[in-house]
């Protein structure tokens, strides 16, 4: 069983090994150590008898091959709409012919596999939408990506992503410490402008227990200011953990299972450490899947929820708006087209596609906000999904997938996009710097802190 | 008050002015020079490739990129760090202006002195508005040093010091920084209000009470002690134009100002603030002070 340095079957588990991977520069000598990986067929063949279920044996089978997803998959649509790029062929192909041959399979099948999984599916799962069965084949191809990655045939930043959450139990190399200190130093630099601004850590029994994207303390911790300025104008009850802080997982887009399981304990930990009414999750899609979507059945709760009522942002911002503990200054509300990019995984996969919407109807002068078409659960993938958005071998094949969302936009004729969701914020970034069509993007939270009506006793006394 | 010096500098020739500042007051005071570069935004993954700030460039960071960045800024700077008797290079990736003012407070500096033109508005910055110098200005504990341009008459050290007031309660802070740098380096003051009268139809006379009135208000706002190398001017016009024409009549070698444009937005905070003007035209370096802390 050779087994490279970087690249084998084990997960990172240490700082060390981190750094070591990490160093390896852009996984050139991990990808040729790929080239003479094992397959362990026993061990492969014994992974899916112990795991795959009645679901996705059915779709294995019941697939009539009718060609009905193809033009729902935007890969199809952008690659030349070749066949194969056709979901249930990309699915038949790898999964159902590692059924088929029970696991006896080569290492180039298994790289193919890999190429398939990454590259060519974000796990958006729009075509689930659109089979006449019900499969959904992003559901499929999340399950494949744990097989692979249990065999080590797995992109080399996603084997370091999911090392990360295993070394850090966040997406990138911010600990607690890092985070408490930078929870600190933002409550002191916005508290000036906001007086009485706090940002409470391990505040027992609050109403709100506020979950982020390691991103955000590591490169843009305005963020979290911004959070918490909305928090503060809006009177909440609120605090964030010290640990289980973190909510994404790039271990679910990695397939790395046991890592998910243990992040989401992790973040329940905290829920039942602090007993918070409910958990916010911040602007992020696959991190709400992790944590409020797919998590509770990683952790094995038996009712299939987290153990507090768990909401994503847009959600309660749409709350704070209805019910006026935010208030909107009529006179600051966009007034130029601006359109909204749907976030698979909450609203196709959670339909909170109304909830954006009425967000939008405070925010955006009447006449201004420009739907993308399809919108809603019918919306396409930004381009970047699943992890596509941070793997260097294939970020050819990820420009050409953001040409959809670039058409979607263009469509629109508006200048400004708003993307509620971290993958799609840079996407649409990238997407601009690779193809500059002279748009602007934005979360929520800096538009609406622009445009608030505060109320006079939280302003500054002085001015 | 000069014991820590974090110097911003992306290696470019833009910065050198205001790296020649700070190895000279380094050398002047005694004090510690930080010379931090940010090698590179994070564009995707884990902040290992970024965007390099100069060329725009994706590049994967690691040692040997790390290396050849040090490499580069030792021989640019060479020299100076020969100068100074405490310096260090601190090497890091992310958002320039966050990474400038993390450094800040993780080394507690005194000045955070850096160049004032970025350059391209590259395309990371679209979704935070705002450049690099507004957003440390905003946010920055200490007094913020900017050199645009290399004044070639400039010798080293400060012997002018022109204070511009709002009246703001920022600066107070600035006023006690111009105070106490004027005291501790022998330097001259100058307290200047500039009044605004610039789109105001006003008559003469109404503008001389004003002046009157922005006199008297300096010297019930500013205690000076017994400092007495002290003038107290009032100008109207146009507030930047003043100040800039004020700098050049005392031959001022450090114009301070009190920074509170709350606006990060450049469409809306459009090079309208004074501040910015100031430091575009001024042929000195311009000290920017927001916070009570380090004055």
């Amino acid at each position: 069983m050779p087994e490279g340095k970087f690249c084998n079957k084990t997960p990172i588990t240490t700082e060390e090994q981190l750094k070591a991977t990490l160093g390896d520069k852009g996984g050139k000598q991990y990808y040729e150590e790929m080239n003479h990986l094992d397959v362990d067929s026993e061990k492969l063949w014994g992974a899916i008898q112990k795991t795959m279920k009645s679901r996705t044996k059915t779709w294995l089978e019941i697939c009539a091959h009718c060609g009905l997803c193809a033009e729902s998959c935007f890969l199809y649509q952008v690659n030349g709409r070749v066949p194969e790029q056709v979901p249930s062929y990309k699915i038949q192909s790898t999964l159902g012919q590692m059924v088929k041959k029970k696991g006896k399979v080569d290492n180039e099948f298994m790289q193919m596999c890999m190429e398939t999984a990454w590259s060519k599916c974000t796990c958006c799962n729009r075509c689930g939408m659109y089979c006449p069965h019900g499969i959904d084949m992003g559901v499929m191809f999340s399950y494949l990506r744990g097989l692979l990655y249990s065999q080590g045939f797995v992109p080399w930043e996603l084997k370091i992503g999911a090392g990360m959450h295993r070394v850090y139990r966040a997406q990138m190399d911010v600990t607690m410490e890092d985070w408490v200190e930078t929870c600190e130093w933002m409550a002191e630099e916005t508290e000036e402008e906001w007086p009485g601004l706090e940002i409470p850590v391990d505040k027992e029994d609050a109403d709100i227990m506020y979950t982020c994207n390691a991103r955000e303390p590591k490169h843009y911790p305005e963020d979290i200011a911004e959070a918490a300025i909305l928090f503060h104008v809006a009177g909440e009850n609120w605090t964030v953990p010290s640990e289980g802080w973190e909510q994404t997982s790039l271990s679910m887009f990695a397939g790395d299972w046991e890592c998910c399981k243990d992040n989401v304990v992790n973040v329940y930990s905290a829920i039942e450490r602090l007993r918070p009414k409910r958990a916010i999750g911040t602007e992020c899609g696959h991190a709400h899947r992790a944590t409020v979507i797919e998590g509770p059945y990683w952790a094995g709760r038996e009712d299939g929820q987290p153990p507090a009522p768990y909401i994503h942002y847009v959600e309660w911002l749409a709350e704070a708006l209805r019910t006026g503990k935010l208030k909107i200054d009529p006179a600051k509300r966009i007034k130029e087209p601006v359109t909204l990019q749907d976030s698979c995984n909450y609203v196709r996969n959670q339909g909170l596609k109304d909830v954006t919407r009425e967000i939008i109807s405070y925010i955006v002068e009447p006449g201004y906000f420009v739907e993308m078409a399809p919108n809603k659960e019918h919306n396409y993938c930004c381009g970047g999904g699943g992890g596509f958005n941070g793997i260097g071998l294939y970020r050819e094949q990820r420009n050409v997938a953001l040409r959809k969302k670039k058409q979607q936009i263009l469509d629109t004729g508006c200048k400004l996009v708003i993307a509620p969701c971290h993958n799609c914020w840079d996407a649409i970034r990238d997407l601009e710097e690779e193809y500059e069509i002279g748009i602007r993007w934005s979360f929520l939270k800096p538009l609406v802190i622009g445009m608030l009506d505060v109320p006079e006793h939280l302003l500054p006394k002085d001015e | 008050m000069f014991k820590k010096i974090l110097l911003a500098t992306s290696g470019a020739p833009s910065t050198f002015g205001a790296a020649r500042v700070a190895f000279d007051m380094a050398k002047r005071y005694g004090a510690e020079v930080v010379v931090l570069n940010v090698m590179g935004v994070p564009t995707k993954a884990f902040s290992q490739v970024v965007n390099d700030v100069r060329t725009g460039e994706e590049v994967e960071v690691d040692d040997e990129y790390r290396s050849w960045v040090e490499e580069e800024l030792k021989t640019t700077f060479e020299k100076q760090f020969e100068t100074v008797e405490f310096s260090k290079l601190v090497l890091t990736t992310g958002v320039p202006h966050r990474e400038i003012l993390r450094c800040a407070r993780d080394e507690d500096v005194d000045m955070i002195v850096m160049g004032a033109s970025s350059g391209d508005s590259n395309v990371y910055r679209k979704g935070y508005p705002g450049s690099t110098l507004q957003r440390v200005a905003k946010a920055a504990r200490c007094p913020v040093m900017t050199v645009h341009r290399e004044t070639a008459s400039y010798w080293g050290g400060f012997s002018n010091i022109v204070f511009a007031t709002d009246f703001s309660k920022q600066a107070a802070s600035a006023f006690k920084f111009s105070l106490n740098a004027a005291k501790e380096l022998d330097s001259d003051l100058t307290i200047l209000h500039a009044l605004d009268i610039s789109g105001k139809v006003l008559d003469q006379n109404e503008i001389e009470d004003r002046l009157i009135a922005a006199r008297e208000r300096i010297r019930g706002t500013y205690d000076l002690g017994d400092f007495k190398n002290c003038d107290i001017e009032v100008w109207e016009g146009v507030p930047y134009v003043e100040i800039v024409k004020m700098a050049r009549e005392r031959s001022a070698d450090l114009i301070v100002m009190a920074h509170h444009i709350r606006e990060l937005d450049p469409e809306k905070a459009r090079i309208g603030s004074t501040m910015e003007q100031v430091i575009l035209r001024a042929g000195c370096p311009v000290i920017s002070v927001s916070k009570p802390d380090k004055v």
